[in-house]
């Protein structure tokens, strides 16, 4: 601020006079008012615009777009020594994208109760769906499998799972809720990874999960990221990380959680739910939740609605099932181990 | 022999959204999620048709004023959708209030005058601080009014301080009320000033509307180098800065000292690239049309004190806040005391106006502070030094002054804010930033270039932009295709909004 530029009083007669006179009454625009240097023009007296040259300007404009468009529709990439020279973002179709690139589920195989040593077959408040067949789905997956039908009521897996939870910041709220429903069914958080930041390229092309899988050896993971995605274009490059992190997960009953969407995405849900084994992704999108103070991660309130819908989601409807009644007592504390690390130290590739 | 193909079945996905009517409803319709930019490059190749179209009656005043305000209510339905008609109704009560303001005299002047600058803040007080006032209402007494579910229309902040402007400067006599409500709505809704700004003086622009500039091959190639200059700025470096300064400012707490020093320095250039690359746009595109608006920026953090500062950062809003807030105050013509206080109030208006929240009270009593007490030192110790060190240390001394400030404007608490504060103060260590060095190269070298521009002297600037001239018309097709390549080589996949787009 100026502290010596108000020597003109704002209703002075002098300034008013002098900025009155340079604006004609009849044609009051036609005219350079209160005497503002004006800018320096190199038009001649009675030179006119050229509308020739207003055409070319709108044409420099489109014209570099639309050959960028065109390039960016045809399959070649083109390049400039080693340079690959991107396309325009965001253009795609994205179902064609992500069905192109979509690699087959590996087929899990029918097990029986007599293959199994970990199922709770004496649960009094769940009975088994579907006769004597129980998909398990954490080994052999080379003879095939039916689906359960997602209308069944409830699926009777009462196993006391090892869970591991893994996600960007909104798992470190989601850890609460969790914990409040693991300890209510006898479950157990072994670990929290929280990486912060983190997107579908840190899970995916890092070999992270592989050693905390190999060092925790959990019986269900629980999935949960994307918030840093929901304006990304390059839905491509991701839908390749998410089918290398997708590959990362088999042999263990997982939940993949979408993001907390706070606005609708570029299409991040879509490509994480295509990469998903099916019935395995949890779309939270269509929640509405209460926000924390960012407006953008859900708020105490907000974690615990998500993960009720969560809860009865896994143990209706989702494909790997298990047992989640909701708890009696909520807000109990927090006792796993939390590893947070921050993709800015840490991308892990 | 075998028959040569050619696959050209991916043509066909050329005229592939021209046969999908989500096309054409995302064209004309109104998406939250497609607000209009001014680097979307949807709105960009609408632009060159439009223009095209601008050429035909480009001579024809009338015409042209009305295909003008018909693609400025346009571009503003695409980003704020239904609040069209507010802004609508809100150019008519102006026009009609200004009217009224210049008949009367005496007290009902005055009394018009405050209703009418009543009515214009209401829609801003409404939309912006409502829930503000709602959460400080109920903290403070305890009461449980429910936050409202309000959606800012965009560009509020700075059409209704146009508006106002309009009004006082019809009060003060300082231009006659237009009698003409489409030079009205023309100078208002004009496209390339209407979502951030610079906010523009009627006496400033009324007078252009029906004496453009000429637009020649000169005025072409400033414009579009303007246009270029803007997105290079916004895309290329402060979209890039951005992702570094999203990480820390998530949890600055886990970032060491020297990362959330870097963060400070990566925002302080992002706001200015942002800003003033946006600007730079809006010049860019109101000049190809014909219509010269005033400069935003003028290398504000090359100076060397906090005053001097006010006068180069965001101009048209500090001279906004100078000639309707400090000097109708009083300015320094009522002692010394009240020239502190006022130039107090001034700065919280200034910050209340960036946002509904106590950090930017706080940011705006900050710069307050600084500007009093740079005023009172120069008063105790009126040295006109100009030697090389003095003006350097100046100028280092303000520029982390304002770093150290953006960091309340950007952290998202309070909390957040002294944790990046405690870090810098207690946990900056020169090895971490030789480690920044090793990890994020990429970043550093932005930041470090961020800075050469930043400071680059004026002067030097210009000489190159003039060297531009002799660049033939028929090149610059090639400079933007060369321009745009780098953006998309360089593309955030994740594209910011405009920092100032919602203020």
């Amino acid at each position: 601020m100026a502290d010596n530029e108000d020597q003109i009083t704002p209703d002075s007669p002098e300034a008013t006079s002098a900025k009155l006179n340079s604006i004609s009454s009849s044609n009051e625009h036609a005219r350079v008012s209160d005497g503002e240097k004006q800018p320096k023009s190199s038009a001649t007296p009675h030179e006119k615009s050229s509308p020739w040259l207003i055409i070319w300007a709108g044409l420099s404009i489109s014209l570099p777009l639309l050959l960028l468009y065109i390039y960016s529709c045809s399959p070649q990439t083109l390049k400039l020594g080693q340079l690959e020279l991107k396309q325009i973002l965001g253009n795609q179709d994205i179902d064609a994208m992500l069905a192109a690139l979509d690699e087959p589920e590996p087929v899990p195989v029918k097990v029986t109760h007599d293959s199994t040593s970990n199922l709770a077959r004496d649960s009094a408040d769940f009975t088994p769906a579907f006769g004597g067949t129980i998909p398990i789905l954490n080994k052999n997956y080379h003879q095939p499998f039916v689906l359960p039908p997602y209308e069944l009521p409830v699926f009777a897996d009462t196993t006391k799972h090892r869970i591991l939870l893994i996600g960007d910041s909104e798992s470190g709220g989601l850890r609460y809720p969790l914990n409040d429903y693991c300890l209510a069914n006898g479950h157990k958080i072994i670990l929290s990874l929280e990486w912060y930041s983190a997107t579908t390229f840190n899970f995916g092309r890092s070999d992270t999960i592989q050693k905390i899988i190999a060092k925790y050896k959990p019986t269900y993971i629980f999935l949960v990221f994307g918030l840093n995605e929901l304006y990304a274009r390059d839905l491509k490059a991701r839908k390749i990380a998410a089918n290398q992190l997708a590959k990362k997960l088999r042999g263990i009953p997982y939940a993949w959680i979408g993001p907390a969407n706070w606005e609708e995405d570029n299409g991040i849900s879509k490509v994480f739910q295509s990469s998903a084994d099916s019935g395995a992704y949890f779309l939270t999108k269509k929640l509405t939740l209460t926000r924390a103070g960012d407006g953008r991660h859900p708020d105490v309130q907000g974690y615990r609605v998500w993960m009720d819908s969560i809860a009865t989601w896994i143990q209706t409807s989702s494909r790997y099932k298990m047992l989640m009644k909701p708890p009696r007592k909520r807000g109990r504390p927090f006792r796993a181990p939390v590893i947070t690390i921050n993709a800015a130290n840490y991308r892990g590739y | 022999m075998q028959p040569i193909t050619v696959d050209i079945n991916w043509l066909n996905q050329l005229f592939a959204p021209l046969r999908d009517p989500k096309t054409w409803e995302s064209a004309f319709g109104y998406s939250t999620k497609e607000p209009w930019f001014f680097t979307e490059f949807t709105f960009l190749a609408v632009f060159g048709v439009f223009l095209v179209f601008y050429a035909a009656l480009v001579q024809k005043n009338t015409w042209r004023k009305i295909y003008l305000i018909s693609f400025s209510l346009f571009f503003y339905y695409k980003s704020s959708g239904p609040f069209l008609g507010l802004f609508a109704l809100m150019i008519l009560s102006d026009y009609l209030f200004a009217l009224a303001i210049e008949k009367q005299k005496g007290i009902k002047k005055k009394g018009l005058l405050w209703l009418s600058l009543s009515y214009s803040l209401s829609f801003l007080l409404y939309f912006k601080y409502a829930n503000f006032f709602i959460h400080n209402c109920n903290d403070l007494l305890g009461t449980h009014f429910t936050d409202r579910d309000l959606f800012l229309p965009i560009g509020i902040s700075f059409y209704t301080f146009q508006s106002i402007s309009y009004l006082m400067d019809v009060y003060r006599k300082e231009i006659p009320a237009t009698r003409n409500v489409s030079d009205y709505a023309f100078y208002m809704t004009f496209f390339p000033h209407l979502v951030a700004g610079p906010i523009v003086r009627a006496k400033d622009f009324l007078p252009q509307i029906f004496t453009p500039q000429i637009i020649n091959a000169s005025l072409y190639k400033e414009s579009l180098l303007r246009i270029l200059t803007g997105l290079l700025k916004k895309l290329f470096i402060a979209d890039y800065l951005g992702k570094y300064v999203d990480i820390v400012h998530e949890l600055p707490a886990n970032f060491s000292g020297a990362e959330n020093v870097l963060a400070m320095y990566a925002y302080s250039f992002q706001i200015y690239f942002d800003f003033s690359g946006y600007s730079d746009i809006a010049i860019g595109i109101a000049l190809m049309l014909g219509y010269r608006l005033k400069e935003n920026f003028d290398n504000p953090y090359a100076s060397s004190n906090i005053t001097v500062f006010w006068r180069k950062w965001h101009i048209s809003l500090s001279s906004w806040l100078r000639d309707y807030v400090y000097i109708p105050l009083g300015g320094n013509r009522k002692g010394e005391f009240n020239t502190y206080l006022f130039l107090l109030i001034t700065m919280l208006v200034g910050g209340f106006w960036h946002g509904a929240d106590w950090r930017f009270i706080f940011w705006g009593l900050s710069h307050g502070l600084a500007l009093a007490f740079h005023k009172a030192w120069m008063q105790l110790f009126p040295s006109k030094s100009t030697r090389w060190y003095s003006q350097v240390f100046g100028t280092i001394l303000t520029f982390h002054f304002v770093g150290f400030c953006w960091i309340f404007f950007r952290a998202t608490s309070f909390g957040s804010a002294f944790a990046s504060i405690e870090q810098i103060a207690f946990h900056t260590q020169w090895k971490d930033f030789a480690g920044f060095w090793i990890s994020r190269q990429e970043m550093a070298i932005m930041i470090l270039v961020a800075a050469f521009i930043a400071f680059f002297p004026p002067q030097l600037k210009e000489r190159i932009f003039q060297k531009t001239q002799v660049l033939p018309t028929f090149t610059w097709i090639l400079w933007v295709l060369i321009a745009l390549q780098i953006i998309i080589q360089f593309k955030d996949d994740v594209v910011q909004p405009f920092i100032y787009f919602q203020f």
